[in-house]
């Protein structure tokens, strides 16, 4: 039986599992036509070792949550977009995901460098940028359901470009689009929101939140709308299912939320293979 | 201020004597709800709250107390507690911060009358004094706070979490000081058994891995000559590395210390290079199932230390 006074303590994780769910599921569509998987994960570490070099700088003196490192991190994260929309050459026979962990590898590794030449305040820098979910504060809720709505406004605005850039890249070149400028705007708006999303979710959470819905979506649909409405169904029925698990058995909550998608990708495979054969 | 704080005392008089004569009457007051963050703090409220509270403790004594993953029981726990005990110096920082938040417990926030920072009154150690700079090193900016690793420091702590439930259960604070005499008095008697086996190796030198054990090693005059990773989750370079075996070979140590919750390669690594052992010893009640209290936990340590210490032949 399940303690009821825990559900108003999982009233603010909860609806910020929600907004993930919203534009997550979406950027996620992007991101898996475009076969960028990780860039989630690189882009994160990216803003990470800005947070990093900048606790490590006097004038932040040190806060982790100061205004220095959130601006630092974040004109790290649009380098990050920079590089990642100058490395996509037309005739490319290296792959972008290759740059991709490239990126990722060194912006860990340069964290470690970092934060060994730092006092010891740094020994907990990690954890203070990872948040949890089950820890978030309405405020935070707020913060990035304004933050999100916005991106998701530009999105929606110019949303012909993007999608015509993701889906037939070719084309949009072909077409005279300035390709490199949208997919600037593209990895820079999706940096901003993978580090928000990170500082509240944790790194782990929000790679699920951003993939797993649009491949599970993939199986059932092929037109964009379709696949929009069973990612964001998906996620959210995965964020209560999680959740409920989570307080059930008393599990690490975004863990569990993570196992759950996994479990639940599976099953929809499963019914799939069952309902409709072998494709 | 001084008239304040009698009319204060009058009135809990006439509460405890209030409490007293109902309680004839009435059932025994509800226990009070204690939460501590670690199995070590959580051992020693046991030890002086004995029946009259009841503890939860979020950190396993075989986790590093740093890191916890939170569940949601944590929160459910905080809602309903009477009283938090915390390490403090920073120790909790990375996760407790914004639990305690959304707990909504006025009580228990920092400051409250429910908040105990069993840090408050004991020594401690590796306070950086004066301006903290990056050429210092691995610096808790408000000292180690590994601090309970010094049984002088138990008996404070406990002697803190004494006065802070009589102050909450005024009622049961004869039942508490009784309790807390008892447990001062079974201390005393094993620090003597404690200090009697470690006598033989006092200035012994050893490395240990991380900075975990200055209490520890004070408390029983080692000597440690230095880490094997300065910082807890950064390798250390390879030039540390190498003038730690150097210094290991030249001082003759033979006896390297580690906390079980971190990677045993690279300190075997320097134990094979420098001829030495590596040592896993629990820092936390609750580390090994043998270290099922706090006085446990001691006679576990200073048991194996004594062991190791004869094996590879150290003695001073």
């Amino acid at each position: 039986m399940i303690d009821t006074t825990i559900l108003q303590f999982l009233a603010a994780p909860f609806a910020a599992s929600l907004i993930v769910t919203g534009i997550h599921a979406y950027l996620g569509v992007h991101v898996v036509e475009r076969g960028v998987i990780f860039v989630d994960l690189s882009l994160a570490q990216i803003a990470a070792l800005g947070a990093t070099i900048a606790i490590l700088l006097p004038f932040t003196d040190g806060d982790p949550h100061g205004p220095g490192v959130y601006w630092m991190s974040l004109g790290f994260t649009f380098i990050g977009a920079a590089v990642f929309s100058l490395v996509h050459s037309q005739r490319a026979r290296i792959p972008q995901e290759a740059f991709i962990g490239i990126s990722y590898a060194v912006a860990s590794a340069g964290t470690i460098v970092a934060m060994s030449h730092s006092t010891s305040q740094a020994d907990h820098l990690k954890d203070m940028l990872v948040g949890n979910i089950l820890a978030v504060s309405w405020s935070e809720v707020f913060q990035t359901a304004l933050l999100y709505g916005a991106i998701g406004l530009f999105h929606y605005v110019f949303r012909k470009q993007f999608l015509r850039i993701s889906t037939d890249r070719a084309a949009a070149v072909a077409e005279g689009m300035r390709v490199r400028f949208w997919d600037f705007l593209f990895y820079a708006s999706f940096g901003l929101v993978v580090t928000r999303s990170v500082s509240i979710a944790g790194v782990l959470l929000v790679f699920c939140y951003l993939i797993v819905p649009s491949v599970a979506a993939m199986l059932y649909a092929d037109r964009l709308g379709p696949r929009l409405a069973i990612g964001w169904t998906m996620g959210t029925v995965v964020s209560i299912l999680g959740m409920y698990f989570s307080v059930l058995f008393d599990l690490p909550t975004g863990a569990t939320i993570v196992c759950t998608f996994g479990v639940v990708l599976i099953l929809m495979a499963i019914v799939r293979r069952a309902v409709f054969g072998r494709a | 201020m001084g008239a304040r704080i009698l009319s204060m005392l009058t009135v809990a008089g006439l509460a405890v004597a209030a409490s007293g004569t109902a309680s004839a009457a009435s059932p025994p007051a509800a226990p009070l709800k204690v939460v501590a963050t670690t199995e070590d703090l959580g051992s020693l409220a046991r030890e002086v709250g004995g029946d009259k509270v009841t503890v939860d403790v979020f950190s396993r004594g075989y986790q590093d107390p740093h890191v916890v993953d939170p569940k949601p029981s944590f929160i459910l726990k905080l809602v309903s507690a009477d009283l938090l005990i915390v390490v403090g110096r920073e120790l909790e920082i990375g996760w407790l911060p914004p639990l305690l938040t959304q707990s909504r417990n006025a009580k228990l926030q920092p400051g409250g009358q429910g908040h105990l920072d069993a840090s408050q009154n004991v020594k401690i150690l590796d306070i950086p004094a004066g301006q903290i700079t990056r050429a210092m090193g691995d610096v808790h900016p408000s000292g180690n706070p590994h601090y309970w690793l010094d049984p002088d420091n138990g008996r404070l702590i406990a002697q803190a979490m004494k006065d802070k439930f009589s102050q909450l259960a005024p009622a049961d604070a004869a039942y508490f000081a009784q309790r807390y005499a008892d447990f001062d008095r079974r201390l005393t008697e094993a620090q003597k058994r404690w200090d009697a086996a470690m006598a033989p190796f006092k200035g012994a030198k050893i490395v240990t891995y991380h900075r975990s054990w200055p209490n520890f090693v004070d408390h029983f005059g080692l000597n440690v000559i230095g880490y094997v990773e300065p910082k807890p989750g950064i390798p250390p370079s390879p030039s540390h590395t190498i003038d730690l075996i150097r210094e290991m070979k030249a001082q003759q140590v033979k006896v390297i210390l580690v906390e079980p919750y971190w990677d045993l390669r690279t300190p075997q690594a320097i134990a094979r290079d420098a001829g030495g052992e590596v040592l896993v010893m629990p820092p936390s009640v609750g580390g090994v199932p043998e270290a099922k209290d706090y006085i446990a936990l001691f006679d576990f340590d200073v048991n194996l230390l004594v062991a190791t210490f004869k094996k590879v032949g150290i003695s001073r």
